[in-house]
């Protein structure tokens, strides 16, 4: 009886007692895991992870889902660079030169276009979320393949590029083979603790869970719901193109399939992280447990050479486990803290 | 009631049951007899619902024994107790609504014929006369989307009844019904008990009790607070076990009432209401009521934007009013506590907290946007002690909260926007009666601060003990209008009117 109350307690933190278990686990397995090389790997993975994961919440907590974060993230990256290299052999670009400053100003307000469109098909066209940025994921995939006829481009030796690297690969403090803080992860440290700000402490935030909780009963205590979804797809599209950014960095030249499959891995973090499927529900902090958890598993696997299938099948067994932690959430919740309201109110008085 | 029908077929005798830190059950003992309508009263969390989970086999006791037509079952669960005939009829009856009502009665054992097809001849002929065996006549093959409310709850009754049910619980059937079906299904009700069937009934309508029932069952805190048969006892008696008080019907003194805050002027709009003339002064409470769909709800609902408003002149302190949305009504004074709490009202998985500051979080906002969160609380629990919400803390989600309390804190989020009209939609549905009391006395020290108040109900007696004014919907009209200070207003008097009399035929009649 005593032990079972605390259960709702443990579930919602469990993501971090998996964490530093998971975390205990590869160190034994692998001697390499605990170094600061690896450390950082696991970070500057989380890094772009992280960015999508953010914008991702915002749209599930909304109630919705945005599916197309990941061809979002992969045209923009592509996109930027387009814009600054030449169009000649190796680079491939548009020959358009831009200065890599605006490309990145250019690609940020796409990302947030794309994240206005699905947010006006959802809201004022009354259509499907789930389908609509599933489409939407197709539509940016296919058009990525179709501009650059599946030819990469790269900003490899181009100096001018250089700029547009700088939030992949730039560090802002490094003592070589001992410690190293990359740009891209302060970057996302930075976007999480904005994040948490914005959706527990201001206005958008609280009604966006509020919508997420009873879409109804939020318009009815005066929200503008629609206004507050297309402002959560925009933040998606946006922090989407911004993880383009820093992905195009890390990589240097982009492939038209850059970010294909990430959605997965998306979902899997957030729902991991706490984040309900259903909205309004989850926070930034459970979200950012989600991230770091997958970046590591992911990390530890490549450390002890697991075979790229399994790696697959283990992925999707993570997923069907965070689905049955959430389900677990729902069960426990309900009666344990309905059992304590009512112990805890004083009844009638007599 | 003949004697050969006095056997019980449900027996609980000594019944426990207990989840961290209350004893939901304690002790309690519980029987219905054969052929009875058996009432179960008790405020919400009295443990009514529990008593009836462990009958369906949803939870298991801890300890006690149940009988079920003499036998004795031991580790009941939902399965099995469905075999044993315990039957539950939901308000809102669990039907596949694009089904034709045939197929609906006979989901699950569809009759077969050769090579697997679905006989639907056999089908209709049998879902009709089995209908009609139990007095039931309706054409089977509409579809259940098509019924009302009352019919479903009766077809759900017979289907049980042909699975030969020795029980058949009845969960507030008559909440969601508009009045003229609640007499259909009671008169339903009644003649199978005439034929033998046995019934549990809950209801926070004591009316319905000498009604409908043959005995009663009060429980309270979990434990059985009195038997009676519904005969030996009176309605202030039977309130008094449910409370566990002397709780006297809240009776508001009429207070000053100031100037026309928000009125209505040939107001229309087709299929809803028609010239509609209304002005609601401050300080001042109005009830509004009348037959479902005749025109008060729409006309509140239309008011806050929920539903088109229609063609007319509304002014709201000398404004026209902008309606549409709302937003807008919210801004210009005007909130709305609906009718629907769960769908309307609260954002049930979400914190008490989180729910009353959800309409003024734009007053709340400090530099950089940021919600000032210590204001915030202050508010939170200045209502939290003002309204007397009972909540564990702040940050409990409403859903674990009762029904009374649910709903008081949908009233301290619209008064948390200061409104200068207020109109609450039924606000003491499904609210037990001690929630009741207060809700009103809320409403009264709301009225009292210069909130001109209306309240779309048809609960006759409360509205006579609250309002100023009672006005009477008939057909989207406006057919009559009672002052409390100009004529004493009796039940009798607003039911003539509220089925259609004017004050023209009830001169003529006399």
């Amino acid at each position: 009886m005593q032990a079972s109350k605390h259960i709702p307690t443990l579930l919602d933190h469990l993501i971090w007692v998996i964490l530093v278990g998971v975390f205990i686990f590869f160190v034994f397995q692998s001697p390499v895991f605990l170094t600061s090389t690896n450390i950082t790997n696991i970070f500057t993975a989380a890094a772009v992870l992280g960015i999508l994961v953010v914008g991702q919440t915002f749209v599930l907590i909304s109630g919705n889902f945005d599916l197309s974060s990941e061809s979002t993230l992969g045209v923009c990256a592509l996109f930027g660079m387009y814009l600054i290299v030449p169009a000649t052999p190796p680079y491939w670009g548009g020959g358009v030169l831009i200065n890599p400053y605006l490309s990145i100003a250019v690609i940020i307000i796409t990302g947030s276009l794309f994240g206005y469109i699905n947010g006006l098909l959802i809201t004022v066209g009354k259509m499907n979320n789930f389908i609509v940025t599933l489409a939407m994921l197709l539509i940016l995939r296919g058009l990525m393949m179709a501009f650059t006829q599946g030819k990469p481009i790269s900003g490899l030796n181009f100096p001018p590029a250089e700029i547009y690297f700088w939030l992949g690969h730039e560090s802002l403090f490094e003592i070589p083979d001992l410690i190293k803080i990359p740009v891209g992860v302060v970057a996302t440290g930075l976007i999480f603790i904005i994040g948490h700000i914005v959706l527990n402490h201001r206005r958008f935030g609280r009604e966006l869970y509020a919508i997420g909780g009873n879409k109804q009963a939020a318009i009815a205590s005066g929200i503008d719901a629609d206004k507050r979804v297309r402002q959560a797809y925009i933040i998606s599209g946006g922090l989407a193109a911004l993880a383009g950014w820093m992905l195009a960095g890390r990589v240097g030249s982009i492939q038209v399939n850059l970010g294909d499959g990430y959605i997965f891995t998306v979902m899997a973090a957030a729902v991991i992280g706490g984040i309900s499927l259903q909205g309004g529900r989850g926070t930034m902090l459970g979200a950012l447990g989600g991230v770091l958890l997958l970046s590591t598993i992911d990390r530890g696997l490549n450390l002890m050479s697991v075979s790229v299938f399994w790696v697959k099948v283990i992925q999707g067994l993570i997923i069907m486990f965070a689905m049955f932690i959430d389900a677990q959430r729902v069960r426990y919740r309900k009666p344990q803290a309905k059992a304590a309201a009512v112990a805890a109110s004083p009844t009638n008085p007599t | 009631m003949d004697d050969e029908h006095s056997t019980p077929v449900v027996e609980m005798v000594d019944i426990v049951k207990a989840f961290p830190g209350v004893r939901a059950l304690d002790s309690v003992s519980f029987s219905v007899k054969q052929g009875e309508i058996h009432a179960l009263l008790g405020k919400n969390g009295a443990g009514k619902s529990t008593l009836m989970h462990v009958l369906t086999g949803l939870y298991t006791p801890d300890s006690g024994t149940i009988r079920i037509r003499g036998e004795i079952h031991e580790n009941l669960n939902t399965a099995k107790a469905k075999q044993a005939g315990i039957a539950l009829v939901a308000q809102h009856a669990k039907f596949v609504p694009g089904l034709s009502i045939a197929e609906n009665v006979y989901s699950g054992m569809l009759p077969l014929r050769w090579g697997g097809f679905v006989d639907w001849k056999k089908m209709y002929r049998d879902a009709q006369e089995k209908l009609g065996q139990f007095d039931i006549d309706i054409d089977v093959s509409r579809l259940m989307e098509d019924t009302t409310v009352a019919e479903r709850q009766m077809i759900e009754i017979a289907r049980a009844l042909f699975a030969d049910a020795s029980v058949i619980i009845l969960d507030e059937p008559t909440a969601p019904l508009p009045k003229h079906d609640v007499a259909k299904l009671f008169e339903f009700v009644r003649r199978q008990r005439a034929r033998g069937a046995s019934f549990i009934y809950i209801s926070h309508y004591l009316e319905e009790i000498f009604e409908v029932a043959d005995h009663v069952t009060v429980m309270r805190n979990g434990v059985v607070a009195g038997v009676s048969p519904v005969k030996d006892i009176t309605q202030p008696e039977l309130i008094r076990l449910i409370s566990g008080a002397n709780v006297e019907r809240y009776k508001r003194e009429s207070g000053k009432i100031g100037n026309p805050v928000l009125s209505i002027n040939g107001l229309n709009r087709p299929g809803a209401y028609t010239d509609v003339q209304l002005t609601l002064n401050a300080g001042e409470v109005v009830g509004l009521t009348g037959l479902e769909g005749s025109g008060p709800g729409e006309l509140a609902r239309g008011l806050f934007g929920l539903e088109p408003l229609g063609s007319g002149s509304v002014m709201l302190n000398d404004a026209p009013y902008i309606d549409g949305s709302p937003i807008s009504s919210l801004k210009q004074g005007l909130a709305y506590l609906p009718r629907d709490r769960h769908g309307l009202g609260i954002v049930a998985i979400r914190s008490v907290r989180d729910n009353v500051s959800l309409s003024v979080l734009d007053r709340l906002e400090q530099s950089l946007g940021l919600i000032d969160s210590a204001k915030e609380k202050r508010l939170v629990s200045d209502f939290i002690n003002v309204l007397g919400i009972k909540t564990p803390s702040m940050e409990t989600a409403v859903e674990n909260l009762s029904g009374g309390n649910q709903q008081k804190v949908v009233v301290a989020k619209l008064a948390a926007t200061e409104p200068k009209v207020l109109i609450l939609d039924e606000p003491t549905q499904g609210v037990d009666v001690q929630a009741k009391v207060e809700l009103l006395r809320i409403v009264d020290q709301l009225s009292q601060r210069g909130v001109a108040v209306a309240v779309v109900s048809d609960e006759l007696s409360e509205l006579m003990d609250i309002c100023d004014r009672i006005v009477v919907f008939y057909r989207g009209r406006i057919i009559r209008e009672f002052r409390k200070n100009r004529e004493p207003i009796t039940t009798a008097l607003l039911l003539a009117a509220i089925e259609g009399e004017t004050l023209e035929t009830t001169n003529a009649s006399v």
